[in-house]
Parts: C-alpha cells; structure tokens; sequence
C-alpha cells in the first residue's frame, strides 16, 4: 500500500476565526468593565431596592461617603462601630468633621457652588438610621452646608 | 523615473501572526483579570434644605408633611412599628406595602387638589436612632413610587428627615 507522504512543509492553520474570537472577547470585556465604580467600598452591603435606578444623567460635582463596619475575609461584622472609609482610612462619624470641610474647601477652591454638589450616603443595611441623619447634619454644619443628598441603594431586579 | 515593480518576484508577503496573538492574549487577560461584576446602584435624593435641621420646618403651613414614624427593637434594631400620620401600618415584610398604598391613597386625594399640591406635599421620616438603614430605603421606595410594569410611577419626590432622635 502507498503511504501518501505528508511532506517536510508545516501544515497552515488558519488563525482567522481564531483571532475573531479572541477579539470578541477582548471587546466583551472591554465593554462590561467597569472603571468607574471606583468610590465603592466593599465593606458596605448596601439595602437593595427596586426603585433604585442609576441615575440617567451623571452627576457632574459628586462625593461619596462609605459608611460601614469592618468585616473579616468571610464578609462577617468585626466591629460594631461604623466608620466612614477613605480608602484605607477609617473615621468615625462623630469625628468626621474636619474630613467633611475639607472636601467642601475642595470644591470651593475649585469655584464650584456647594449647592450643586451631590453627596452620595453608601451606608450599610445595618448602620443605625440617626448615624446616617448625623452625616447629613455633619455635612450641613457652618462652613461645610451641602445641600443635595443621595442615598445609595442597590437594584433589585423585580422577579 | 524608474518605478520599482513591487511584484518583483511574485513572492507572497507572510504576515506574522505570532507577536500580535500574544498582545491579544495579554489584553484578553488583562480584561479577564480586571472585571469585577458589580451589581448597578440607584439611589434616592433627599431634600435636606440648610436652616435648622434640629428643628421641624413646614415649608407649606396649608401642606403639613406627611409623616412616616419608624420605631425600632431597641436590642436588635430591627422595625417594631411602621406608623404614617400615626396610623399604625405592623412591622413585617408587609408594612412597606401597606405603607406605599396609604401613600398611594394620599396621592389621588392630592392630585384631586391640584397637581401644584402633589409637587409641594412632603414626606418627613422619622426614624428611631438605632432602626436599621435598610429600613429607611424600604420607606423612602414606598413613598416615591411604585413599580408597575417595569415602569416607576412616582408618588412623592420630596423626602426629608425629621430631627434626630436621641440614642437609647
């Protein structure tokens, strides 16, 4: 019998539909990441909320204050004290004053009216209420006085 | 001039896939490694105007808010009595439900009125110090709206907290 010879050539392979693929999936990717959610804390579990709708238009001049309880690896409370989170910094809410006028010093530096910035309250489902009414009057103190407050919510998608 | 005949040859030009495959993978990891599924936020404005917060300010003296009082378990936190306008509406997963169709009921009788009215009506909540957060945003939701068809139908849109409540 004749053995057809394959040849000393390496077989072509066609990368095509490969490439297409892959260049699928970097677009998948790009697409669905998400770069800006970069105020949000993971140490907060927020309430979830059917109503809670991204806002359709995004607000120009807002900050976000995390408030939350320190939390082990497995998600559970260590410290039943809540702190606002500043990146790796933790204030209580009774000390946040300072912190709070600064950022309005912030944005009156910048020229920006303090009625026009949002603060966004992500505060944990189980953070006392008078503690996130106390941030809102902390933010209302003489020489801070925002006005326009949001309170984060995460969708809940209706069944 | 001499134009170079750039079929010299007939030779077919390879192109090398190798490098650009792995930019590609390098990308595609990169996005693989980076993704975080993050489920999408809402939130709900609060109308907190300066002045006395410590203070109950009617901004209508005709349109009294309408008042949503929470009390709490002291030991745990959790709701023990949903009242509006000192009605009292439980404290289980229904209360909200009962509370949004008070609202609801409140809301037809204003717009009877006039719709300037249901533009100024305010909602103030009242919450106990210790009440769990989460029951704030089940009070706020019921009060702003309700979800019909995938579609919001809004109730009230200004919310506001009454004053503080001492801590027990």
């Amino acid at each position: 019998m004749k053995i057809k010879s394959s040849g000393s050539n390496a077989p072509d392979v066609d990368m095509t539909p490969m490439i297409d693929i892959v260049f699928q999936l970097i677009a998948f990717f790009m697409v669905i990441s998400n770069f800006e959610q970069q105020q949000a804390d993971e140490r907060v579990t927020l309430p979830k909320n059917q109503l809670a709708k991204p806002p359709e238009v995004k607000r120009d001049d807002a900050f976000t204050l995390n408030v939350g309880f320190l939390k082990d690896k497995q998600g559970e409370i260590i410290d039943r004290t809540p702190y606002i989170f500043f990146g790796d910094e933790q204030i209580e809410v009774a000390n946040s004053s300072n912190r709070l006028r600064q950022e309005a010093q912030f944005y009156q530096t910048i020229g920006t009216p303090l009625e026009d910035v949002t603060v966004e309250i992500r505060a944990d489902r189980e953070v006392q209420s008078g503690l996130v009414q106390t941030l809102i009057q902390k933010c209302q103190e003489e020489g801070i006085e925002f006005q326009r407050f949001a309170l984060k919510a995460t969708q809940k998608v209706s069944p | 001039m001499k134009i170079r005949n750039r079929n010299e040859g007939g030779e077919k030009i390879e192109v090398q896939m190798a490098p650009m495959i792995d930019v590609v993978f390098q990308l595609l990891i990169f996005f693989m490694l980076t993704l975080k599924i993050i489920e999408p936020e809402g939130d709900f404005d609060i109308n907190m105007p300066l002045g006395a917060p410590q203070t109950s300010s009617v901004t209508d003296p005709d349109l009294p808010p309408f008042k949503v009082r929470m009390e709490a378990d002291p030991a745990t936190g959790a709701l023990s009595q949903l009242l509006f306008n000192g009605q009292p509406m439980g404290n289980d997963s229904t209360a909200f439900q009962r509370l949004n169709l008070e609202i609801f009921k409140s809301v037809n009788a204003l717009k009877a009125a006039g719709p300037e009215a249901l533009e100024k009506q305010e909602v103030e909540i009242d919450p106990d110090f210790g009440l769990h957060y989460k029951n704030i945003i089940e009070a706020i939701s019921a009060c702003s709206g309700k979800m019909v068809d995938g579609k919001m139908v809004r109730y009230i849109s200004r919310i506001k907290f009454a004053p503080i409540r001492e801590e027990n």
